[in-house]
């Protein structure tokens, strides 16, 4: 049917160019360079001049042989991903089969609260979770001592679990919207029918649950748990904006914050390079899981 | 010790060294007469200083038009903010024409390349043998003046005098005292922090180290060495952290604070004794009027009496290197940092003018909350590590980092300070 | 998973797929009960779940209407109610210069990544080409990379295009930024429109520019809702690209790092920072609940489609 002139077949070409052009500038060359730049003793002076200065793998040897990445850095960055992806995605699930066997009313009356949630942007988010537990006249301290259950105001944001308890908190917050959403799509797609037979062999909610919906839903928790992941790993501003979080209580440090300080706070661009390198390819890895996920059942 | 004490008569022979063998004569010609019309100067000041700084800005912008022609555009900055914004800026190529610098980060910007030197301005116009010597110190890098001396500062123990009076406290002389003083007003007024010792915040842990007979850091040939893991630095340290962990006499959130919170919590009549600089008394009155009258300052003490040096802290006015036309932005640190306009500006903002004969002029001035920091700034003015990479310890909060962690109880009094000492080695010695 | 068609979350054929239908052989009394119970749970549920959701943004708001939000002792409700908050965030605050800025921001992105997007999904969904499967992976995992890792290099990037400071330059970047996720949604609801309806517009003598604007355009129109939605997020709520691209320039400031400015200067001021954040915050709620539905099946479309 298509005609075969020159146009048609540059036509995709002319579609993709404008996007192709932005992705390549702004993304794919910048990407070329951090790992250039990770190379090199890159500081003030070779960004003023542009001159390089190259000196081989020396800052990945710093890292790895720096204590901080392997008690305070990566534990912070993994543990806190995993605990936060699992966080997300059971809460998530939970709201999503909620609403699915809510009435119309009650189903938008939830559906409009987790949107509010979720359109809470990370910055103001994060500075509404410091005030809840702003140790000199947040709520949560208040309401523990009216409750009695401490004397003294404790301030959370010092002890290093206490801190990342918060980031969970706001993090799973901002988050399981998105999933609840996602699933709740899904469940409304599985066949009553399906359901209904099940019911009718007498299997219960939880049975129903593993049995029927998750099955047929395998892809969408691929897609959810990785994008979550994928999300959890990179968290900055919820950390960076806390008190102690942008550098001088250092066991708060995570791999995007450790980066940052390290390239605009030392002037170290090329360690600070070698730190997001990392990132990257951890991501990296993540993303080829995805990639192959997504790839099984359909044909790009 | 030599290094960081500044006594008083150093300051008042107002000498003016390094640079006026830098000789040179190029530069300047008839200043007065610059005539820019139709170009703008881009200013950064730090927000903060001076709590009227909008209206002391107008009036500046105003008589800096009728001289040169030019607009003066100034944009106001947050310390907090203030040194990674100059770095990426710096980085950019985005800098303004003139920035009012912290005096401990002249040297670091000086050292990028960023700074243009003043020194020929300087001498042309005579103006040498009138700065604070302290500020000429921390404006020279490379034996170049970089930085114009604008205005210095110190912190001094600032106490609310009408709790001390009802309770019949006179003001501490010694940590003993601080300690007692300390004790009634707790006992007398739980609901009140009697001392509040704030995690971030620096400036206020370097006289307990200094008043110990502690070094910060120390220059031995080429090598700094820290000295904040020396036994006489853990002692001040032990002692400024135990006022809140064994005294309790801070709270737990100070943990995080910074100065400003100390200041805010001051004002809202929270707390009874704290650090502060001599350019907070007309904050506090500012943000709670009730509150004039009713508190007062007094040097540092020593451990057994005496003074405890405290950071001569202030800043520069820098030309940076981006400037379109250098004798416009000298005309402009001109007129800030000399005559009227530095005069108003000390007395708006609290702080002493970095020029001599004003400051010999603020000295003589016997108001409660003006002569006890004067006493501090002369008897007791102490400067941190004069090199460029002091900055980057500031940057990389190793001070703050530990006291944190020994508030916090993550790590003892010796571990946090054996661990900033070898950061902050590792820092300054580095490339 | 093909079975997957975009469905608008709230049918009514689909709601109460448990708990309404009487069936099967269970006893009617347990039944009630059980139903009575199960309603019971389900109402705890929900209020906790509400609890959890609102609390912050009910907080926000209370503190925000409070005059001494800062002062401590606070109660669920202001003590006394007042708009000085926001009037004076509004005003001193700065917040009226750095709200325009995002919008302009906003706007611009959202406009011009739509376009591309759009663009680019429609080669890549209906044409075949060389290297098709390359681009698309390499648009897979552009999006995944970590924009921490791309602070230093754009950083440099935009330096040498001059943008540093001002605005444009933060639009180029947060264009860039939501273009693959844009591309990788648009693709699953050009694929989704089924190919005789572009045939027939060919027979009915369309050029392939009559055809995309009469036939494709409005049928992808829900997916273009979806990432729109998300490219203004980016823009909205960026955080780190604002502090390093926009560094002394305050007057450029976008919301979100004149939050941060703003916090630096009134950290105690609860009541400030509160009413600055609802500020920032209602746009992007009121722009949320409104395309809710739309929202949801695009991202199903978008994300399972695949």
């Amino acid at each position: 049917m298509q005609r075969r002139s020159p146009l048609t077949r540059l036509r995709p070409w002319l579609l993709l160019g404008p996007a192709l052009a932005v992705l390549a500038v702004l993304l794919l060359w910048p990407l070329v360079r951090v790992f250039l730049f990770s190379l090199q003793d890159y500081g003030l002076r070779e960004i003023v001049s542009g001159e390089p200065n190259w000196i081989g793998l020396a800052n990945y040897g710093e890292i790895f042989t720096d204590p901080t990445l392997w008690t305070v850095v990566l534990p912070n960055t993994v543990g806190f991903a995993v605990l936060a992806v699992a966080c997300t995605v059971a809460l998530g699930t939970g709201v999503a089969v909620l609403m699915a066997s809510l009435g119309p009313l009650w189903r938008t009356v939830v559906g409009s609260a987790i949107m509010i949630a979720w359109a809470m942007p990370a910055v103001t988010g994060t500075y509404v979770w410091i005030w809840i537990f702003d140790a000199d006249r947040g709520i949560f301290n208040e309401t523990l001592q009216a409750l009695g259950l401490q004397d003294e105001p404790v301030n959370w944001f010092t002890n290093r679990y206490t801190f990342y308890a918060i980031v969970l908190l706001n993090v799973v917050h901002h988050g399981f919207p998105f999933v609840a959403i996602t699933i709740l799509a899904g469940l409304l797609g599985v066949p009553k029918e399906m359901l209904e037979a099940a019911e009718m062999d007498g299997a219960g909610a939880w049975r129903r649950f593993w049995r029927i919906i998750v099955p047929n839903l395998k892809q969408v928790f691929a897609v959810v748990i990785i994008l979550s992941t994928i999300w959890d790993f990179k968290v900055f501003a919820q950390v960076y904006l806390m008190p102690g979080g942008s550098g001088s209580n250092r066991e708060a440090l995570n791999l995007g914050v450790w980066s940052y300080v390290e390239s605009f706070g030392q002037n170290r661009y090329g360690f600070g390079s070698a730190i997001a390198v990392l990132l990257t390819l951890v991501l990296l890895g993540i993303t080829v899981v995805y990639v192959r996920t997504m790839l099984k059942e359909d044909e790009l | 010790m030599k290094k960081r004490l500044l006594p008083v008569a150093v300051l008042v022979t107002a000498a003016f060294g390094l640079t006026a063998c830098a000789g040179g004569s190029t530069g300047g010609d008839d200043s007065g007469d610059v005539s820019a019309k139709g170009e703008t100067l881009d200013v950064w000041i730090m927000e903060g200083t001076n709590p009227d700084s909008d209206a002391f800005f107008d009036e500046v912008g105003d008589a800096f038009t009728k001289e040169t022609g030019a607009k003066l555009n100034v944009e106001f900055v947050q310390w907090a903010d203030a040194h990674d914004r100059f770095v990426t800026s710096i980085a950019g190529g985005t800098t303004p024409d003139v920035a009012e610098t912290g005096t401990t980060w002249t040297a670091e910007f000086a050292d990028a390349g960023a700074l243009a030197p003043i020194g020929d301005y300087v001498d042309d116009e005579n103006l040498g043998d009138d700065l604070v010597e302290g500020l000429v110190t921390s404006g020279t890098y490379d034996d170049e003046l970089y930085g114009m001396p604008w205005y210095a500062g110190v912190r001094s123990l600032v106490y609310r005098s009408d709790i001390f009076e009802e309770l019949g406290l006179a003001a501490p002389t010694s940590w003993d005292e601080i300690v007692s003083a300390g004790e009634a007003i707790k006992a007398a007024h739980p609901e009140m922090m009697a001392f509040a010792v704030p995690g971030d915040a620096e400036f206020g842990v370097y006289p307990w180290v200094w008043g110990a007979g502690g070094e910060v850091a120390t220059k031995d040939g080429d090598e700094w060495a820290s000295g904040l893991d020396s036994s006489e630095s853990q002692e001040g340290i032990q002692f400024y952290t135990d006022l809140a962990l064994k005294h309790g006499f801070s709270s737990a959130g100070a943990t995080t604070w910074k100065e400003t919170d100390v200041l805010d919590n001051f004002a809202q009549g929270n707390v009874a004794m704290a650090l502060m600089g001599s350019w907070t008394p007309a904050a506090i009155v500012e943000k709670n009027a009730e509150l004039e009258g009713k508190f007062a300052a007094t040097p540092i003490p020593g451990k057994d009496g005496g003074i405890a040096p405290s950071v001569l802290g202030g800043s520069h006015l820098s030309m940076f290197n981006t400037a379109e036309n250098p004798d416009l932005a000298w005309e402009f640190i001109k007129l800030m940092t000399t005559g009227d306009f530095a005069a108003q500006w000390g007395e708006q903002s609290g702080y002493f003018p970095g020029q001599q004969s004003l400051l010999t002029e603020t000295m003589s001035s016997d108001d409660p909350l003006v002569a006890p920091f004067a006493t501090q700034l002369v008897d007791g003015g102490g400067t941190v590590p004069v090199t460029p990479k002091f900055g980057a310890v500031q940057a990389k909060k190793t001070t703050n980092t530990a006291i944190q962690a020994i508030l916090s109880g993550q790590k003892t009094v010796e571990q946090a300070t054996s661990d900033a000492a070898a950061e902050m080695n590792e820092i300054m010695n580095g490339n | 998973m093909s079975t997957m068609t975009p469905a608008p979350v709230t049918t009514p054929a689909a709601s109460g797929a448990t708990g309404d239908a009487s069936r099967g052989a269970i006893p009617r009394t347990r039944r009630t009960a059980r139903k009575t119970r199960s309603a019971a749970v389900k109402a705890v549920l929900v209020v906790l779940l509400l609890g959890f959701t609102l609390f912050p943004a009910f907080w926000m708001l209370s503190s925000a209407f409070d005059k001494s939000a800062g002062a401590g002792g606070q109660t669920l409700l202001p003590r006394e109610w007042t708009l000085a908050n926001f009037e004076y965030v509004l005003t001193e605050g700065g917040f009226d210069v750095f709200l325009r800025n995002s919008a302009i921001v906003a706007l611009v992105t959202v406009l011009a990544s739509a376009v591309l997007a759009l663009l680019a999904s429609v080669a890549v969904a209906r044409f075949r080409f060389r290297f098709r499967t390359g681009m698309l992976l390499m648009i897979l995992v552009v999006q995944m990379v970590p924009l921490e890792a791309l602070v230093i290099p754009l950083f440099v990037q935009v330096r040498d295009l001059q943008l540093l400071n001002t605005l444009l330059g933060l639009m180029v970047v947060y264009v860039a930024l939501s273009l693959p996720f844009g591309i990788w949604m648009l693709r699953g609801f050009v694929a989704a429109v089924p190919i005789e309806l572009e045939e027939a517009a060919y027979i009915d003598g369309a050029s392939w520019g009559r055809m995309f604007r009469s036939v494709l355009l409005p049928l992808v129109m829900p997916g273009l809702v979806a990432t729109s939605v998300f490219s203004f997020i980016t823009a909205w709520n960026e955080f780190i690209f604002a502090m390093t691209l926009l560094g002394g320039a305050t007057e450029n400031y976008t919301v979100a790092i004149g939050l941060k400015q703003f916090f630096g200067e009134h950290s105690n001021e609860w009541g400030y920072i509160m009413a600055a954040s609802t500020i920032i915050t209602i746009p992007v709620m009121i722009f949320f609940v409104i395309v809710q539905r739309r929202l949801s099946s695009g991202l199903v479309a978008g994300a399972v489609k695949g």
